[in-house]
Parts: structure tokens; sequence; C-alpha cells
């Protein structure tokens, strides 16, 4: 029994961190039909923000929070200007974009992972921070772990709150079932497009921020984490922001208890292959609606 | 009894819970021209789409040339004899006039030398459409009108048996249909086709067709000559309010 | 046009293989890596870029191939490695290609990165539970004039096919594919036919470089030899020369592989910031690759020429 909620409790944090990167990239993929590849160097460069913001100017991961968030939105902002813009422009056939943003965001990843292995170098790092015991049913999980779950959890719920309680969130909703919905509520496109690729650019750096707090990081972090957001958008439908929260946790829990009860080495086969499994058998469940 | 060219058989298409297409029966035979009318979500491009061999039927059967091809690919309706166009053109955009319709000849139309020796030679075709001053621009650079054109010469050039032409009349002047119904009663004469064309604007099918076919939510509501089908009070109620008004210059 | 082709391909072939007895080794190692890319960049054009279904599993098809090779090196001759490792393959771009070519665009993208991702993890699950070891030592290679004119002769043989299909029907079908799949399927191309044998094709290449590449490193493990780099940087290769052109994806390997051979051991960090730059103003500014630029340029000079 102990060992059952250490694993869904455990299970439950990575998801809570598997949701927000996944909630980000779906949020960009549904409205604008890019599908981000370099979504989690972006959450490595929150991590290394983090980091640095912590060793050299002595501020609480959660005290920098907000600036790294608008941080990155407007990190955000800049790349959807540079490259996504352009592209939107001179590519109207939705098939070709989708074919040549994923190009781009591999010349991002490219790009952001090797500035930042040239600024901080290969090695892993990482700092102390609420690394004491909390014990939840008489089992015991450090603290930072908890709070990043609660802070995964409140950013991710709040995400959704804005996305159905507000016009501007309603309206993002609307455009990703019919992308000429816009037209009709008369949402200026121009400007939506970037303020949401740099949301899920906030929301990737805010993961990678809680992160920092648990594990060691890398500049070659990131790439794993795209690919389980790939994952569990498939899960939880392309599209759809509540499923990302849904499908993160639950594959995170998922995760744990197979990996307890296979090798951890089967754990990549086994996210490959249901990832492609559910991709080949459900295209239009999941990639479309 | 000879075998009708193209013969389709209480066909049902269904996209999830919604029937698009609800046992409609069709007989086409060769040098005959049969028209399909209907209100728009009639389900007229989705039959279509299944005696082309793009969707399977859920049920039912397609017979081509007395041959039972139901469930088989398009590619294989295509060598059978069948050829269509689209509503919206869809020609190779970055082809030539004459590589697209050769693109037909190289596949379907290679298969078919044994059945059909007309209209071998792009240079043929291209006449025979009056296209042949267009021959060396790109499709995507000839104008709409054109474009039309061009789907035919491409669905010509697989040497067909049974032509399926998707609204080829829409959007065009008055001028240009009559020009369109001319070119299908020389597909007829000449060729030898049979043709099935679908319309939304009833008014020119009705003077260009020997039979035509009702459909209306999916299902057959009327069949028969022209002029009794325009009198059937179901097909006039079926148009109100729809096609009516724009249907009748 | 196709005989022009070939003859050029002759031509410079001749040239390459008479480098490994005119130059030292560093630059025939340069070389050899340019006609790998060569391999990679145009059998993966020769699909992908006539039919628009943008792979990125060619590490998935150029690690299989080296492992056939790590496994049966030693005990058979070596055309037989390589012939293995192509139709290895081939053979599993075939069966892949069945379960995933009903799926365009991103889909298709996503999923052969997803398939040469799970093979890499597969391998090295099976090396792990079969073999005990990762990776493999390779302790009997043949000579590395033997390799390199294997790999040219894989190189010559990528191009002369690409040569042959553009002027084919079969490459005409995959042409029709990439600008209209439906339509060409109801003008009686046999679409799901074509497309996996072009894809299997397009693979064999990538196993039999892959199988001749493997002697040369002595040591493979799975992230070497799966390394999705390999597959992406093919991309790269072949949409910034140009994905419907033969001499772009030429041109742009030799490139490539300088930028590689110099930057990568000083400034490895740079070099691959440099290819991510690259591949970004490749898509956004030059759709038709290098090669747009002199076939642009080409048509634009043509009237003046006429008057």
């Amino acid at each position: 029994m102990r060992l059952w909620i250490e694993l869904v409790v455990s299970g439950l944090i990575t998801g809570g961190i598997y949701a927000l990167v996944a909630m980000g990239l779906n949020l960009q993929y549904g409205l604008m039909r890019i599908l981000n590849v370099s979504h989690g160097e972006f959450l490595m460069l929150g991590a290394y923000l983090t980091y640095w913001a912590y060793l050299v100017m002595h501020l609480s991961p959660f005290v920098f929070l907000p600036p790294l968030l608008v941080g990155l939105f407007v990190v955000g902002l800049v790349v959807h200007r540079l490259c996504f813009r352009r592209l939107a422009e001179t590519t109207p056939e939705v098939e070709a974009f989708e074919a040549r943003s994923l190009l781009v965001g591999f010349g991002l990843m490219f790009v952001v992972q090797n500035v930042a292995l040239l600024v901080w170098g290969a090695d892993l790092r990482g700092y102390q921070y609420l690394a004491g015991t909390v014990s939840i049913a008489g089992v015991g999980f450090t603290a930072n772990r908890l709070v990043a779950f609660a802070a995964a959890l409140v950013l991710g719920l709040g995400l959704i709150a804005v996305l159905r309680a507000t016009l501007l969130g309603r309206a993002v909703r609307a455009m990703m079932q019919s992308p000429t919905g816009a037209l009709l509520v008369g949402i200026d496109v121009r400007r939506l497009h970037p303020a949401v690729f740099g949301v899920g650019l906030a929301l990737a750096g805010a993961a990678g921020a809680l992160l920092s707090m648990v594990f060691e990081i890398s500049p070659s972090m990131g790439e794993p984490y795209t690919v389980t957001a790939l994952i569990v958008i498939a899960l939880g439908g392309f599209g759809s922001v509540t499923g990302s929260l849904l499908g993160g946790l639950l594959l995170g829990v998922v995760e744990a208890i197979g990996m307890h009860l296979t090798s951890p080495s089967l754990k990549m086969v086994l996210s490959y292959g249901v990832f492609m499994l559910v991709l080949i058998t459900r295209p239009n469940g999941l990639f479309v609606r | 009894m000879t075998t009708p060219a193209l013969a389709a058989r209480s066909v049902v298409v269904r996209f999830g819970g919604l029937t698009a297409v609800d046992g409609v029966d069709l007989d086409v035979d060769d040098r005959t021209v049969v028209g399909i009318i209907g209100p728009n979500g009639a389900g007229k491009t989705t039959f279509f789409n299944a005696l082309s061999g793009l969707v399977t039927p859920a049920s039912g059967r397609l017979f081509v040339g007395g041959a039972d091809l139901t469930g088989k690919p398009a590619h294989v309706f295509a060598r059978a004899g069948i050829a269509r166009t689209f509503q919206t053109p869809r020609v190779f955009a970055d082809m030539t006039v004459a590589e697209s319709v050769r693109f037909g000849l190289e596949f379907a139309g290679r298969r078919r030398r044994a059945e059909r020796a007309s209209l071998a030679e792009v240079p043929a075709i291209l006449d025979f459409l009056g296209l042949a001053d267009s021959a060396a621009l790109p499709a995507r650079a000839v104008t709409p009108a054109r474009q039309r054109l061009l789907e035919i010469g491409m669905a010509l050039a697989t040497r067909p048996r049974i032509l399926l032409l998707d609204e080829v009349a829409a959007g065009l002047t008055h001028a240009e249909v009559e020009k369109v119904a001319r070119l299908v009663h020389r597909c007829r004469d000449e060729l030898g086709l049979g043709v099935v064309w679908i319309e939304h604007a009833v008014a020119v099918l009705l003077d260009a067709v020997e039979r035509v076919l009702v459909l209306h939510q999916g299902r057959k509501l009327a069949e028969g000559i022209p002029s009794a089908v325009a009198r059937d009070p179901l097909v006039i109620e079926a148009y109100l309010g729809d096609g009516a008004a724009e249907a009748r210059p | 046009m196709a005989r022009r082709g070939l003859a050029a391909v002759a031509g410079g072939a001749a040239v390459a293989a008479a480098l490994p007895w005119l130059l030292d080794d560093f630059l025939v190692s340069l070389a050899l890596s340019c006609l790998m890319y060569v391999a990679l960049a145009t059998s993966w054009a020769m699909f992908s870029g006539a039919t628009r279904y943008v792979s990125l599993g060619t590490s998935a098809f150029f690690g299989l191939g080296a492992y056939v090779s790590a496994w049966t090196v030693a005990a058979a001759p070596w055309p037989v490695v390589i012939a293995g490792g192509a139709l290895i393959a081939a053979a599993f771009a075939g069966l892949a290609g069945l379960a995933i070519l009903h799926l365009r665009g991103t889909y298709f993208a996503v999923l052969t990165f997803g398939m040469s991702e799970l093979t890499r993890h597969a391998v090295t699950y099976g090396e792990k539970q079969y073999a005990g070891t990762v990776g493999r030592v390779l302790t009997v290679a043949p000579s590395s004039r033997t390799v390199y004119l294997t790999v040219l002769a894989i190189a010559v043989a990528a191009v002369g096919v690409a040569v042959v299909v553009r002027g084919s029907r079969f490459g005409l079908a995959l042409i029709g594919i990439g600008a209209d799949e439906q339509r060409a399927q109801t003008l009686g191309v046999p679409t799901r036919r074509v497309k996996v044998a072009g894809f299997a094709l397009s693979a064999a290449f990538a196993g039999a470089a892959g199988a001749a590449m493997a002697v040369r490193w002595t040591y493979i493990d799975p992230t070497a030899v799966f390394n999705p780099f390999i597959g992406l940087q093919t991309v790269l290769i072949a949409i910034v020369g140009g994905p419907l052109s033969l001499t772009g994806p030429l041109l742009a390997a030799l490139v490539f592989s300088l930028l590689a051979e110099f930057l990568r051991l000083q400034f490895p960090y740079a070099y691959l910031i440099a290819l991510g730059i690259l591949l970004i103003v490749a898509v956004l500014y030059l759709p038709q690759g290098l090669a747009g630029l002199w076939q642009t340029r080409a048509r634009a000079e043509r009237p003046t020429a006429a008057r």
C-alpha cells in the first residue's frame, strides 16, 4: 500500500510537469498549427534561468517565476515574429505550413540547445531548495517536489480557467475548433497568434523552473519533454487543453507504475510504442477533431 | 439485355452517425447523359466519391462493365474506365497543361489502350477541348474556366468509358455553360461515353440530359426524363426555398 | 536530359574514385562524409521531395544498416553485408510504410521520427537482453579504400537511380502524389503501392550507407548510429539544396561536409547553431532550396536571351 501511494504521488508530480509542457505545446498547435518541437528547449531555458537567478541573484524560484514568465513570453513574441509570421504569410496551405513549421522547430531546437551548451557547458547542474522531507500518509516526500506539483497544478488550472471564463479565452478555444471563427468574433489574429505562442513558451519555462527545484538540469534535458508532451497531446487530444492536463497527470502515474512493474530500459520503447499506436490507429480522433 | 457500363445498387455512405447517401441506385449506359440534381447537402458529391472509389460504401454494390468493384481503391475504378472531375478543379498546379493531360495517359489511360483507341495523344485531347494554345502554360496560370476544361482533359486522358462531371458549369457565364453542354454532348456522340453530370443550377442540366435523377437528403427522390421530373410535386417541394429561385432564370 | 545527367554522374564518379590515391587521409575522410550525405540526401529527396511526405526516419534505416553490418561483417562477404543492410532497411521501410503512409503532413513527419526513436530504443533493449552489451566493437573490417569506394558506389547508385526515376512513370507517379494524391489516384495511380515502394527504395540507400559506414567507426552503439541528427541533417541538406532538384542536394552535401569537418571539431556548438539557423533561413526564404536560386535566374534570363 505504502509503495502504491509512493508510486501514484510521484507519478502525479512528474505528471504535473508533463501537463504544463503539453498544455503550452497543444495551445500552439491547436491554434496555429505549429508543432513546435523546440518546446522542450524553452523548458530548459526556464530551468537554467531559474538556476542562475538562484545562484547569482539569490532569488527564490518562486520570486523569480513572474519575471521568468514575462521574459519567456517576450521571447515567444520575438520567435514568432522572426520565424512563424513570415512562414504563415508565405505558406497559406495548411499541410505545407505544418511541415515547414516543424522544420523551423528543429532549427530552433539546434540553436537554443547549442547556445545553452556554449554558455553553460554540458555538465549537470543543480541547487538545493526546500530539500526537507514532508510526510504524507506515512510516506516521505521532499518539500520541493510537493511545492512543484502544487505550482504546476495551479498554473494548469489557472490557464484552463482563463480559457473558459474570459472572452478572449473563449475566442481562443473557438478558434482552436475552427479558424474562421476568429473573423466572426472580430479578434485580430495577427496579435493573438504571437501572444498565444508566447504563453506556450512561458508555460514551458515555468515547467523548467519547477523541474530545476527537483532535478538536476542539463542543456539536453528539453528533448525528452518535447517527446513526452507529444505523447500526452496524442493521448489527451490535439487541441484540448484540459485533455492535456489530465493526459499529463495520467501519463505520469502510468509511467511510474509501468517502470516499477517492468524494467526501466523498456520505458522509452513503451512510450514510443504507445505514441505511434495511438497516432496510427486514431489520428482523426486525436490529431484532428 | 446488355450489362450497363456503370451500375450502382442500393449504395449507402455513412460518415460517423450521418448517412450522406442512403440506398441510391443508378444505371448508366454507353452514349447517354444522365443528370443528378439536388439541393445542397443532398449527397451528390458523396455519391460521386462512391462511384469513383474514393469512399467505400457502408453497404450496396458498384459494378463497372459488369465487374463488382465494391470496396476497391480509386485507381481500380479509373483503370476500369471511370473518370471524374472535382467540384473545385484539382489540377496539378506546377505541371503544364500538356503534362497534366499526359498524366492520365500514362496511368489509367495506358492500361486502357486496348479498350479505347480514341484520344491517344495529348494534342488530340487538347484540340478536342480547345486548349491547344495553353499547352505550355503551368496549370496554375490558366483561367478557372480553362482549369475546368483541363480537368475534363485529364479525365479523358484515362480513356474512360464513363465520365463523372461534378458541377463543371458552376460559376461560369451563360455562354461558357452552353459550351460545356456542347462539349458534354460531343463526349457522348464522338467518344461514345456515358456521362453523369451533377449540377446545382438545375435549368442548365435539364436541357442537356436524357435522364435525370433527383437526390434529396441522401435518397433518390425521383428519376426520369427531365420534363416529367421537373413537374414532379415532390421535386418542386424539395427545391422550394433552396435552389428553385436561382435554378429557373 | 536523363542521358546528359547520367554522363555527368559518371564523370564525377570517375574523379571521386581516384581521390584515395591522390589526397591525404583527412581530405579522403572529408570526401567520404560528403559522399555519405550525397547518398542520404539524394535518396531522401527521391521520395520525400517528390511526394512531400517529409520523412525524419532516415536515421532508423541508416542505423539498421549499420547493425546488419555489425552482425554480419565477420561472417559474410562484403557485398552481401551491404546488400543485407539495404534489404533489411528497405523491408523495414516497406512494413512501416504500410502502417504510416496513409497519414500526411505533420503526422507522417512525427511518426517517422517516432519510428526511428522506437527502433533505437528497441535495438538498445534487444542488445541488452540478448547480447548483454549495448555497443559492439567491429574487429573485422575491410580496408578504408574499400569502404570509400563502396560509399562512392552507393552515392553514384543513389544519384543514378534518382535520375532514372525522374524520367520514369514511377517518378511521375511520385510527383503526382506530391501535387494532389487523390487526384493522382483517380487518374489511375496505385498510390499506396507507389508510396510504399518509393519509401522502401529510398530507405535501401540509407541502409546500404549505414552498413558501409559502420565499419569505419570500429565501435558502434545505438545512440551513435540511430542518432536522429543523421536524419535531420539529411533533411536539412536536401531542403537547403532544393528538395526537387538533383544538383542542389549534391552541392549542399559538399558544403555541409566541409562545414562539418572544419567547424565540428573546433567549435561543435557553433557548428550546430549555424546548422539550425541555416535550416530556418532555408525554410523561410528558400523554399526551392539553393537550386531555386539558379532556377529562378535561368528562368529570368531566358526571355532576355530569346529577344
